[in-house]
């Protein structure tokens, strides 16, 4: 790795040991989002993600019984692996196996109380090191640590190309996002993907040039496919890259090599992914089938953009309709992504189409590590990349645009938002780290002395992270609902009709107000916050044992004397069953962040408002 | 440079520029100083109606939340903020004006239409029967709080507050039957200058679930008037009949309904006679 800086100027003895500052990163990062969590509701998946974990750890203590009573094929069974791993199979297992052992681990243990019966597997008192007051937090703790690993890798990946501080900034540019941030505190798939994703990236660019990683690529795309379907285009993407970069081969009619990190994800990818599933393992062929389908053939969700409540692909004679669905993930990049960041990779996305164009000015300089051509080298399908220009800017435009892309086409179910190509946004951040790197060269052919000039890549990263930072700061608990300078932040978005929220994680700042006021029926309707969340908070300490919920339906509404609405566009309809069972339409309760509403509150009886005169 | 700047500063002060609840309540109680019986209420922009609703939902009842729209109304109270305008007050007249914090209250007048007759707040008065397309006739059963008809025992036709397009509509909702035409007939209906009919289906995953499309024609004295086909992706659709030839005539009025594909189709209507 060069140890040069941008500018040119001397080398810097910190930099040195190429672990600290990753490190340093990783764990600011992760000291972020943990200082952060707490006032993040559960959300809906994640809930079950809880369960399913907590199930996964089950299978685990039956296999040491197992062990300790010398039948170990016992826990193998098919029908003692399915009872454990059957639970939410439609997602594979890495990350929920990964909460589940964390919560073993880490959770602060009061589970023989009158919270004994809330889980989902029969526990004992457990002995634990209880790094967190809440057992969510213990849950979530993986990713918060994966995506302390991803800002490292940004960090290390675009080290390849700037200096230490632009790297630095597009590190921590990758998690100042407030839609990556929110996806980065929870016990979900998204933003571990998004790492898995940098993580098979750099081991398929290192593999261009070494074997050794050609093997780790396979590994670790086993480990993506452990992770969320969203590792299936992994490959597509990368395969782009690398026929673009081998077009020479293409253009002489000489079909390129396979390059061992192809291989190597054809085969260890799919052997790992079996080795960590054990529900594929009594009928791989069939569940990996059943697996695939699911998600080939997934529902459309109802999701607002631009105003319309999207929740079927749009038909092919309206060609408005379908060119605005096409629309959604770039439009909805360029209202969630904080703008000088956006505007850092627009300047990064120009210096590197200009690096390699014949006859134009270059910008080198920017670049400390062009990787060129090893001389005399030959291409190898274990060094598939040894005698050509590994070309940076399509495999970064590539991984951006590939997710983004893929999203864009009408046909495809419209799941929603930002997390669904938020394997996107740590490429977005590198180039972002690369307009980071022009500005600093451009802003120091401005300053003389030589103290400001040793100042400026530092001075420039802070300054021009502190937007996104800011931003994100600001954003929080509710980034979903976030849009950037450009849409007018929270009221901007709503006010152009772009979706809000999902998942019902909202609800967490009325829960006080529930508790204070929970009905003496006890009978609630918890609109869209899960059966298991509702278990999670009562958990965590933030709702009593014994707290109501009815379920799940809309004739349950006019059961219910307290309910709850999350305000997406299309559960309209259930605040609207809450005003005829309790012939009103005031709610009690309304959450708001900076004027914009999430949740409603109605309680059927409530009084009429206080008449207050207010203070001339 | 200017931009992170700006962006950052933009960051820290635009939370302290959202409305407060010291401006909603404000701005709330000067309504409540002028407020009079048939006033509506509205926020502007629209997402902030819960808001308006939590310091103002004892003015807007059930019915009014449900409007067929707002032409009924001479006197609209509007809370808006971020310079937004309600649809419902475009082209009318502002009568006062206030400031709260970062909310505008703005009260506008406008000529009223006078409705003579409102077909859901009327619907006992209606006949419902169900036409086979043979000829065959079936009449439906006039139950205290709807009309049953032959068949599913969820086709029915009652006034209820229904969700179409995402808004909320108090209208005539039905089932359309398969093969058959409904038929909801008013036999003497005062009629004015004209005849508004808003038509839409009912419930987000029933539209979405759902593939027919249902067709609502109107007729007076037995002659076609107008038409209005609903679908997935059609909303709650507006329209307004001229009846000036027949203003101060009470005629029957008839609504037909029928669909291509009855399955998961609820359509919800509503229809004043105004002057």
């Amino acid at each position: 790795m060069a140890s040069t800086d941008p500018i040119g100027q001397a080398t810097r003895r910190r930099w040195r040991r190429p672990w600290i500052v990753p490190l340093a990163l990783a764990l600011a990062a992760s000291g972020w989002l943990l200082a952060m969590e707490g006032q993040q509701g559960l959300a809906r998946d994640e809930a079950q993600y809880f369960r399913a974990g907590e199930r996964y750890w089950g299978w685990f203590e039956t296999l040491g019984e197992a062990l300790r009573e010398g039948k170990p094929g016992r826990a193998f069974s098919q029908t003692v692996v399915d009872s454990f791993w059957g639970d939410n199979h439609e997602h594979p297992p890495l990350m929920k196996t990964l909460y589940g052992l964390s919560w073993r681990l880490f959770h602060r243990c009061d589970c023989v109380g009158p919270k004994q019966g809330l889980h989902p597997i029969a526990v004992h008192k457990h002995r634990t090191l209880p790094l967190f007051p809440r057992e969510s937090t213990a849950f979530r703790f993986p990713t918060i640590l994966l995506a302390g690993l991803g800002v490292a890798l940004v960090y290390g990946f675009a080290r390849r190309w700037v200096g230490p501080w632009a790297a630095a900034g597009a590190a921590v540019l990758s998690l100042a996002q407030p839609h990556t941030f929110f996806h980065a505190q929870i016990s979900c798939f998204d933003a571990p993907i998004a790492v898995m994703a940098v993580l098979v990236a750099l081991a398929y660019w290192k593999s261009l040039r070494s074997p050794r990683w050609g093997i780790l690529c396979g590994v670790f795309y086993g480990l993506a496919l452990a992770t969320k379907h969203n590792a299936w285009l992994i490959p597509c993407f990368l395969l782009v890259h690398y026929l673009w970069m081998r077009r020479g081969d293409l253009l002489r009619l000489r079909p390129p090599r396979v390059p061992l990190a192809f291989v190597s994800m054809a085969t260890l990818g799919p052997i790992i992914l079996f080795a960590l599933w054990p529900w594929l393992w009594h009928a791989p062929v069939a569940r990996t089938r059943e697996w695939m389908q699911r998600h080939m053939q997934h529902e459309h969700y109802n999701f607002e953009y631009l105003g319309r409540n999207w929740n079927l692909p749009p038909p092919p004679t309206q060609t408005g309709r379908w060119l605005l669905r096409a629309t959604f993930p770039f439009v909805s990049t360029a209202f969630t992504v904080p703008v000088t960041t956006l505007v850092l990779a627009a300047a990064g996305t120009v210096v590197l189409a200009r690096r390699r164009r014949k006859g134009a000015p270059t910008d080198e300089p920017t670049l400390i590590s062009p990787e060129p051509p090893e001389p005399g080298a030959r291409a190898s399908w274990l060094r598939p990349g040894a005698d050509v220009d590994l070309a940076p800017g399509i495999f970064l435009a590539v991984q951006i645009l590939g997710p983004l892309a893929t999203l864009a086409v009408p046909s495809t179910p419209i799941f929603g938002g930002v997390k669904h190509f938020l394997t996107a946004m740590p490429f977005l951040a590198m180039v972002a780290g690369v307009g980071l790197a022009w500005v600093t060269h451009q802003a120091a052919t401005l300053v003389q002395p030589s103290l400001l000039r040793r100042a400026l890549p530092a001075a420039l990263a802070g300054l021009l992270c502190l937007p996104a930072v800011a931003e994100t700061q600001r954003s929080h608990p509710d980034g979903l609902g976030h849009y950037n300078l450009l849409a007018g932040g929270f009221a901007g978005g709503a006010s152009l009709g772009m979706n809000r929220q999902f998942w019902g994680y909202s609800v967490l700042p009325l829960l006080p107000w529930i508790k204070a006021h929970r009905p003496p029926s006890n009978r609630i309707y918890w609109h869209d916050v899960l059966h298991d969340a509702v278990m999670m908070y009562v958990r965590d300490g933030r709702l009593p044992v014994g707290i109501g919920d009815l379920g799940v339906g809309e004739p349950l509404v006019a059961q219910s004397d307290l309910g709850i609405v999350i305000l997406e566009k299309h559960f309209a309809v259930y605040e609207y069953l809450h005003w005829e069972a309790y012939q009103t339409t005031r709610p009690t309760q309304v959450y708001a962040h900076e004027g914009v509403p999430f949740v409603v509150a109605y309680q059927r009886g409530a009084p009429p408002p206080r008449q207050e005169p207010l203070p001339p | 440079m200017a931009l992170a700047l700006v962006e950052t500063a933009n960051a820290l002060l635009a939370p302290l520029r959202a409305p407060s609840d010291r401006d909603w309540r404000g701005a709330a109680a000067e309504v409540r100083a002028g407020f009079q019986p048939g006033d509506l209420i509205v926020a502007a922009p629209a997402w902030a109606d819960p808001l308006l609703r939590l310091h103002l939902g004892d003015l807007i009842p059930i019915s009014v939340a449900g409007r067929l729209d707002a032409a009924r109304f001479g006197r609209i109270w509007e809370i808006a903020q971020r310079g937004a305008q309600a649809p419902e007050t475009e082209g009318s007249r502002v009568a006062q004006a206030s400031r709260h914090g970062a909310l505008t209250l703005r009260r506008y007048e406008r000529p009223a239409s006078r409705v003579s007759f409102d077909f859901v707040a009327g619907w006992s008065d209606a006949t419902v029967l169900r036409v086979t397309p043979g000829g065959e006739v079936s009449w439906c059963s006039h139950l205290p709080d709807r009309f049953e008809c032959p068949g599913l025992p969820a086709q029915s036709v009652k006034a209820e507050l229904l969700e179409i397009d995402t808004s909320p509509h108090l209208a005539l909702a039905t089932q359309p039957a398969g093969q058959a035409t409904t038929v909801i007939e008013f036999a003497h209906v005062p009629l004015g200058r004209e005849l508004a009919v808003g038509a839409g289906l009912h419930n987000v995953w029933l539209r979405k679930a759902g593939k027919g499309t249902v067709k609502l024609r109107v007729l007076i004295q037995g002659r076609p008037w107008g038409q209005i086909e609903a679908g997935s992706l059609s909303g709650w659709t507006l329209r307004r009949f001229d009846t000036s030839a027949l203003a101060g005539q009470s005629p029957s009025v008839r609504f037909e309904i029928t669909v291509d594909d009855p399955n998961a189709r609820t359509l919800g209507f509503a229809a004043e006679a105004r002057s």
